[in-house]
Order: C-alpha cells, then sequence, then structure tokens
C-alpha cells in the first residue's frame, strides 16, 4: 500500500475583535477557506479543494489551526489563505486574516515546530516585560496554564 | 501550482544557416525530401509587383489530378508501375482522408506506396507494417510500407502477387487520389490517359497575390542565427511571418486590451511588400526551379535585403520528410521557411509538429 | 567579405506562444459581436473555471473574422490547457447558448495560415 500524501498548514487566524475569538469554529472556517478557493482559482480550485480538504484542530483561545489538504493541491489552498477577510458564523461576520506559519507532511512535524514557535514567542516577549510584576504575571500565567494541563491529566485518569 | 496543466507537446525546429554554394549546404535535398507540399508562400518586401520571371515562376506551377474512388490495386497494374512509377518520380496522396481518424495513403516518388491504416484494416489485409510510432501502446494505427521499385514486386512476382490479392480479395482500398507526376526532359505525363477509365480532374494551383503597404520588417543581420542585439531570431522571425500572413494588423493600438502583438525590434518600414502565395498539390522540382529563380531576382538591388519563401506540407500525409513518419496530435504542422538574403546567405528553418522525426 | 560558414542550430521544446484558431457558433446564427466582446467572452470563461487568478493570465487576439467569427489566438505554451479547457466549458453568451470549436492548434503561428485540411478542389 502506498501512504496517501497530504500537507497540513499551521496557520494563526488574527481576530481584531479578541472576545470574538472564542466564536471560531472549523465548520465556519472551512467554508471561509472553499469560498476563498473558489473566487481565486474557480470551478477548477474549488473541485481540487473538495477531496481531501478538511479543517483538523481549531484552538479559539490561541488561533491556531492545522488545515489538512492532498499534498497535490495544497499550493492552490496555500495560495487562496491571504484572500480570506472574514468569516462568518451564526450570520454574524467575524472580519480576521490568517497567516501560514509552517507547512508540514505530518501532524506530528507542526506541532513540534508549533513548541518550538511559541517558546521562540515567549523568550522574545519576556525581555519586554519592564517590571518584575510583570514578569511574574508572566510566570504565573505560564505556570498556572501548565498545572491545568497537569490537574486535567489527574482529572482524565480519575474517570479512567 | 498548476504544474499539470502547463505541459504542452513536444516540437523541433531546426534552424540552419549557410551561403548557397557552400559545400555543406543541403537546401537541396531539404527540398526534395519533402514530399508532399500543399501551399508555397513568398514575401518579397521592397517592391509594388513581383519581378515578372518569379510571376512566371510562380504561375507555371504544374497541375495536378483528382482522381476519384481509385481503388488502389490500381497502382500496381503493370501499365501504371511501367509509365509511373519506374519513370520518372510520381507524387500521389489521398484526398480529405485525416491521418488521425482515418486510412491514409501515399505514393512517394521513390517508388514507395505508405498506407498508413487502422487496425482492423491492417488485420484483415495481411500484409507485413509497422506498428505506428506515436500509438504503440495499444497500437491502433499500423504502417505499411511496399517498395515497388524492388524485384519481387515486379509484375507476377511473388511480393506483387501478394500485394494484388491483399488489395484485391482481402480488403478493396479505395480513395480519392491526389496525383502528379515529373518526367526528366519534355515527356509529358501519360496518368490522364492511363486512369481514363476512372473520373478524373485536372486542377491548376491556385494562385494569389496581395500587396501590402509601409508594413515594418524585422532586422535580419545573417551571422545572427541566434538572435543577437541587433538581429531577430528565427523563432520571432517566424511568428512576424505568419503575423503576415494571417493578416495581423501591426497598427499601435493604444490601449492593447486585445492584443499586444507588436513587430520584433530592431524594425525598419518599407513602402510596398508583395506577398504571393499558391496552393495545390506542389511538387518538389517545381519548387527547385523557383528557388534558381529567387537566387537570380534576390541579386536585384532595388529589392529588400532579403526574401522569405514558407513550403508548408500536408498535414495529413503520412510522411513528412523523405519516409520519416508524420503523426498528427494536436496540429501536424510540417512546413520549412527559407531566407535568402542578397549576398546568398540563406536560412533555413523546419519545422515539425509532435508527432515527427526530427528534420533532416 | 567574410567566409560562408554552415552553422546548424536544433531549438527543442521552447515555443514560448502557442496559437489557437478558434471559432464561435452561436445559436441564433445572425448574432453579431466585435473583437472586444470575444475577448470579454473568453475572460469570462477563464474566470468561472480558474476564478481571478485564471482570468488574470495574459491571451492575445490576434485576429477576428467578424462574419465567420473565427479568431486567432496567441497564448503563453504553460496556459494553452487552461484556455483550452475554459472556452471548452464556456456554454452562454448573453443568455444564449454557444459553443467554441477548435479548429487549429500549434506552436507556429505560419502554420495556422496553411491549413492543408481547408484545401478545397470542386470538381
Amino acid at each position: 500500500m502506498v501512504r496517501v500524501k497530504s500537507r497540513y498548514l499551521l496557520c494563526e487566524i488574527h481576530v481584531s475583535d479578541p472576545s470574538k475569538l472564542l466564536l471560531l469554529e472549523d465548520r465556519a472556517i472551512t467554508a471561509a477557506v472553499k469560498d476563498a478557493v473558489t473566487s481565486a482559482h474557480g470551478d477548477y480550485g474549488a473541485a481540487q479543494c473538495s477531496i481531501g480538504f478538511s479543517v483538523k484542530y481549531v484552538n479559539a483561545h490561541t488561533g491556531i489551526l492545522f488545515l489538512r489538504c492532498p499534498k497535490s493541491s495544497y499550493r492552490l489552498i496555500w495560495s487562496a489563505l491571504p484572500f480570506i477577510t472574514s468569516v462568518e458564523r451564526k450570520g454574524r461576520r467575524i472580519s480576521c486574516f490568517l497567516s501560514c506559519l509552517h507547512v508540514g507532511g505530518t501532524i506530528r512535524t507542526c506541532q513540534k515546530f508549533l513548541i518550538r514557535y511559541n517558546t521562540q514567542q515567549l523568550h522574545r516577549m519576556l525581555p519586554k516585560c519592564k517590571t518584575q510584576e510583570e514578569k511574574d504575571q508572566v510566570r504565573r500565567a505560564i505556570l498556572s496554564s501548565s498545572t491545568y494541563m497537569l490537574k486535567g491529566k489527574e482529572h482524565k485518569e480519575e474517570r479512567d | 501550482m498548476f504544474k499539470q496543466l502547463e505541459k504542452t507537446p513536444r516540437t523541433v525546429l531546426v534552424c540552419e544557416r549557410s551561403h548557397l554554394d557552400h559545400e555543406k549546404a543541403r537546401l537541396g535535398t531539404h527540398v526534395e525530401q519533402h514530399f508532399f507540399n500543399h501551399k508555397v508562400s513568398l514575401l518579397v518586401p521592397g517592391c509594388d509587383r513581383l519581378p515578372a520571371e518569379l510571376d512566371a515562376a510562380l504561375n507555371s506551377m504544374r497541375s495536378f489530378l483528382l482522381v476519384r474512388n481509385l481503388p488502389l490495386s490500381q497502382l500496381l497494374e503493370k501499365e501504371f508501375l511501367d509509365q509511373a512509377v519506374y519513370k520518372g518520380s510520381t507524387y500521389g496522396l489521398s484526398y480529405q482522408t485525416r491521418i488521425d481518424e482515418d486510412n491514409c495513403y501515399a505514393l512517394l516518388p521513390n517508388g514507395k506506396l505508405v498506407l498508413s491504416v487502422d487496425k482492423d484494416t491492417y488485420e484483415t489485409l495481411g500484409l507485413e507494417g509497422k506498428p505506428s510510432q506515436y500509438q504503440r501502446r495499444p497500437a491502433g494505427r499500423y504502417v505499411v510500407s511496399v517498395d515497388l521499385k524492388d524485384r519481387t514486386m515486379s509484375p507476377g512476382g511473388k511480393g506483387h502477387q501478394r500485394v494484388v490479392k491483399a488489395l484485391t480479395e482481402h480488403t478493396p482500398l479505395s480513395c480519392d487520389l491526389l496525383l502528379s507526376q515529373h518526367l526528366p526532359g519534355d515527356e509529358s505525363p501519360a496518368l490522364q490517359s492511363l486512369l481514363s477509365n476512372h473520373k478524373l480532374s485536372e486542377h491548376r494551383p491556385r494562385v494569389s497575390s496581395h500587396v501590402m503597404t509601409s508594413l515594418p520588417c524585422p532586422t535580419l543581420v545573417t551571422s545572427h542565427l541566434q538572435g543577437e542585439q541587433q538581429s531577430c531570431d528565427p523563432q520571432s522571425f517566424l511568428e512576424w511571418l505568419g503575423a503576415v500572413d494571417a493578416g495581423v494588423t501591426f497598427e499601435d493600438q493604444s490601449d492593447g486590451y486585445l492584443s499586444t502583438y507588436e513587430c520584433p525590434q530592431p524594425q525598419t518600414v518599407v513602402d510596398a511588400a508583395v506577398r504571393c502565395s499558391v496552393t495545390g498539390l506542389l511538387l518538389p522540382e517545381d519548387i527547385y526551379h523557383l528557388l534558381d529563380v529567387l537566387r537570380r531576382s534576390v541579386l536585384e538591388p532595388k529589392l529588400a535585403p532579403w526574401l522569405a519563401l514558407t513550403v508548408h506540407g500536408f498535414q495529413d500525409s503520412p510522411v513528412s520528410w523523405g519516409t520519416a513518419e508524420h503523426g498528427f496530435l494536436s496540429g501536424g504542422e510540417n512546413f520549412y521557411t527559407l531566407v535568402l538574403f542578397q549576398n546568398l546567405d540563406y536560412w533555413i528553418c523546419m519545422a515539425t509538429g509532435p508527432h515527427d522525426a526530427c528534420p533532416p | 567579405m567574410q567566409p560562408a560558414v554552415f552553422e546548424r542550430v536544433v531549438v527543442k521544446n521552447s515555443p514560448v506562444y502557442q496559437y489557437m484558431k478558434v471559432s464561435l457558433v452561436l445559436e441564433q446564427a445572425q448574432t453579431k459581436l466585435t473583437a472586444v466582446e470575444l475577448k470579454h467572452l473568453i475572460t469570462t470563461g477563464l474566470k468561472s473555471l480558474y476564478g481571478e487568478v485564471g482570468a488574470a493570465f495574459p491571451f492575445d487576439l490576434l485576429t477576428f473574422e467578424e462574419d465567420t467569427l473565427t479568431a486567432v489566438l496567441r497564448v503563453y505554451s504553460r496556459g494553452l490547457v487552461r484556455l483550452w479547457s475554459s472556452i471548452t466549458l464556456l456554454g452562454f453568451f448573453q443568455q444564449q447558448r454557444c459553443a467554441f470549436r477548435v479548429l487549429q492548434v500549434s506552436p507556429y503561428l505560419l502554420a495556422l495560415t496553411g491549413n492543408s485540411r481547408d484545401l478545397a478542389l470542386d470538381s
């Protein structure tokens, strides 16, 4: 058997109003991407995009998405991403734009890249903190999220 | 992004430059080997009337016959072989058959009968042939080549009987055939009397000429075949010639919405130019004669520094140059363009389509 | 005078342009259209099949005969398939059915002027 090869696009979504970030969900994003591909590449692009294209993962808190598309047509989808200006959800238009961070062959490489990317961002942001208080705040935030994850794990284990 | 959509069929363009009297110049062979010519078009910049000698040469292209519904076995009869195949050179090509869908037949001046037939006909015919070079797997087309000048093909010989049997009993093939014959000396061709019991008509090649005024011409420098700064390269020159033949306007379209085509730089505008074309079944011998006349008339100082002669081959002939197989695919083009300069240097550009061997 | 030389150059697979001879068949044969309308029609076809990226692809309308609705198009080789497929799928001109017939395709414009399939001998 030959593996079906696909490409995973790791994208970050930027929303003008951060409170609306939580409204995002995969179906709305799929529709927005498909619309963008259709307008940029026409019926041919839409057909290429209809097979094997899906939104694998959406993190509504951080605005990170994974898009999966067949290897042969990822350039079509990739080139259409900058033309997305809004996502429609329940009749409301959320204006936003997508930026592609990484293109990988598996979800695993994308995840590795994402961790490295986030560390980098953290290193870049920490020196910007002016007072000790701010630094503490960041440290606490990181700690709280990691302990939250740990706690979550424990909860899960208890349930099992 | 559209990798799989950007492929086009392969093409070959062969350009040669030399002097007419150069020892390696093979102009004669190129003309002779291109057997079936459909159209000759001549562009002479710098005059508003063709020189009388040139005009006469264009008008004296010999006429050809169209024989309706000719059984191919007729070509193997003793009289026909004696009168047409063993003597002089006879050119025969099936008329209005398409090489990509119908059976096509050609009689070459070297005595070869080429049948390009589909698979079903080939299998019922029972003659030895080769699968077409361009439709190999699965072979949908076969090429049968019979050398009529071979010893076994003399009337009554073994090979002759076999082919006659195939063409009369197994599958009686027939077609509308264009025929023309060149005989050395002053002998007049006897084709008409030979085939008098068939419906035939004689046709003269159609001549048409056009005078164009204030035509922008690209500048050509003989020694720059690869296209340098001061000269136009062969590809753009061919494009320009095509544009002249197709009647593209060279006027400056200010908005450029319809077309952005313009004459290649550097250019000179000539006051008048004559474009003359002849269509029909034209023999290489006649074209050779035309070349001789051209050679004399290019020396006339009144004309522009060069003149161009284009000879188009039949798209549906089973051969292009020599006996190389020819196919159609998307265009089936096979033509050559000769540019003759005043110092008797020449360029020849031979172009073939995707289903064709490289020109000689 | 420089000595005569013999030079031979073989150019393979490098046509910059491809040329197409197409004719438009309309449901109502008496409809007239101009060259600008034809070009717009073809661009619309490109846009519907290949989107805005396709519609931005340049091609030239070299000649157009208004009485036979026959045109010669010039297109970059890499856009030939896209142009060809989009005019094949084009079905409407101003709410009337239409179809494009592709008569000849060649990498040489000269070849379009000498089509031996047009050789008509009336007997």
